[in-house]
């Protein structure tokens, strides 16, 4: 048996209005990259994005999703991502943007996934990171230590993790 | 992971509108950026070249770039417009307060010029309408040779199907010329919701023919040498620099009249050389030389 190879796209939602975020949803989006393939690659894209082809996850809050595609046509899936510009959600047209996080790139070898495990590994990572952004942002202290005490939470939360893989090792 | 810029930022007046422009940016992990003023040459009369408003004034704080602790760089950039011949002028004193130079050139002939004589950083290439002209190889190595760089704009082909058509057409029409080498890939527009990451920027680029690490140059290390050459233009081959002396050194006891004297001076008063001895030897041999590609990496390092 071979095993089928797909590669995951993490890709960031950016919206304009920040209190859009919460409709997103995966069905509205999966037809709008679905539009702006078979418009940049006409049939012959359509028909390579319909096998294999899926929104995996839509994280609302975050503004995080994450896209399956068969490994011979992610290039073609990844050229037409830039050219999505609106997403239809609850009968209102959303202008918005997709930019990608996590793929593989000549040259940054580092990036490449081949798992969705290694997606989730890089999500964890990314939004420590923004975490860290956040935090000379915040004005009260009430905020301030909420994002602290989340900043903590999840570096545990990556010591626990290694350590279990350490015990497993 | 490399720098990322994008040397395209056109000015607009809105404030707001700039600031929410400058934070995606940096949030989409760009750690430079240039500011574009375009000038409109005109055939008649003697127009002005506008000032690059200070970064001060544009901006209250710099936003912090994706990734790193730095805040975003800002460069200014002057885009000339070019339908006659003597529209650009060679070492004019408003070109000085930009820090990159590039032209449009509207025609084959000003295309051919721009390639062999212009001393400019960037030369942009017309992606709205179909090219008027062919790209010929020679004008292109010659524009290699000198380390110009042709500049691809991707936000109108964002923006609707036929200018996307005509951008693929003159992306590929340049790429079949020069192999995918001198090609900077930057956004163009005005709007935050059309500035794309750079890593889907580099995706882009290879739909004009590119291979992954030419799309990749094309938003890093070429923009790099970009911002290297323009400092070997603004400075002879990035030896010798000429700076103005602060106003606050000069001696408090002399009177007002000798001040604002000293102040009117041009600012080739002072003169830093890296090489002490036989200065006049140097100096002339390294300003007869047009500053190649090759030069400017040895003057990087």
């Amino acid at each position: 048996m071979v095993r089928v190879k797909s590669r995951y796209l993490l890709c960031e939602i950016n919206i304009s209005v920040p209190s859009n975020r919460l409709l997103l949803e995966d069905r509205p989006i999966f037809s709008a990259v679905k539009d702006a393939v078979a418009s940049m690659h006409g049939d012959y894209g359509a028909a390579q994005c319909s096998i294999g082809f899926s929104v995996k996850y839509v994280n609302a809050l975050t503004g995080i999703m994450l896209i399956r595609c068969p490994k011979s046509s992610y290039r073609l899936i990844w050229s037409a991502l830039p050219f999505v510009t609106s997403v239809e959600l609850k009968g209102r047209k959303i202008p918005l943007f997709l930019n990608c996080l996590h793929v593989g790139v000549a040259g940054g070898g580092e990036l490449h996934s081949g798992t969705i495990r290694t997606c989730q590994k890089f999500l964890v990572r990314y939004n420590t990171q923004q975490l860290h952004r956040m935090l000379p942002q915040c004005k009260t202290t009430d905020e301030k230590t909420h994002v602290r005490r989340a900043i903590l939470r999840s570096s545990t939360k990556m010591l626990k993790g290694k350590e279990h893989k350490d015990e497993s090792d | 992971m490399s720098l990322f810029m994008d040397l395209n930022l056109p000015f607009t007046a809105d404030k707001k509108r700039l600031k929410t422009l400058l934070e995606t940016a940096a949030h989409l992990g760009f750690s430079t950026v240039a500011i574009n003023y375009v000038h409109k040459a005109q055939s008649k009369g003697k127009q002005e070249i506008p000032k690059p408003t200070p970064l001060d004034q544009l901006v209250d704080e710099l936003p912090i770039v994706q990734g790193r602790s730095r805040p975003i760089k800002i460069l200014n950039r002057l885009t000339i417009l070019v339908t006659d011949t003597n529209h650009y002028r060679t070492n004019a004193a408003e070109y000085k307060a930009y820090d990159i130079l590039a032209v449009h050139p509207t025609t084959e002939k000003l295309f051919h010029a721009a390639c062999m004589t212009f001393d400019v950083d960037i030369i942009c290439i017309t992606i709205t309408e179909r090219l008027p002209f062919f790209f010929k190889r020679a004008p292109i190595n010659a524009a290699r040779e000198r380390g110009v760089m042709f500049e691809v704009c991707y936000a109108a082909a964002i923006r609707d199907s036929t200018m996307r058509r005509y951008t693929l057409t003159n992306g590929l029409a340049l790429v079949e010329r020069n192999n995918g080498k001198n090609v900077i890939i930057s956004s163009g527009t005005d709007k935050a919701l059309e500035l794309r990451g750079p890593y889907d920027v580099a995706n882009l680029a290879q739909l004009f023919g590119m291979s992954e690490a030419e799309a990749k140059d094309g938003v890093s290390s070429n923009c790099r040498s970009v911002l290297l050459h323009a400092e070997t233009r603004k400075t002879a081959s990035g030896i010798i620099y000429t700076v103005k002396t602060p106003k606050d050194t000069e001696p408090k006891e002399t009177d007002t009249d000798t001040i604002s004297m000293v102040t009117d001076e041009p600012p080739s008063a002072k003169k830093r050389k890296t090489s002490a001895e036989t200065d006049t030897d140097t100096v002339s041999m390294v300003t007869d030389e047009p500053p190649s590609a090759k030069k400017q990496k040895t003057s990087a390092s």
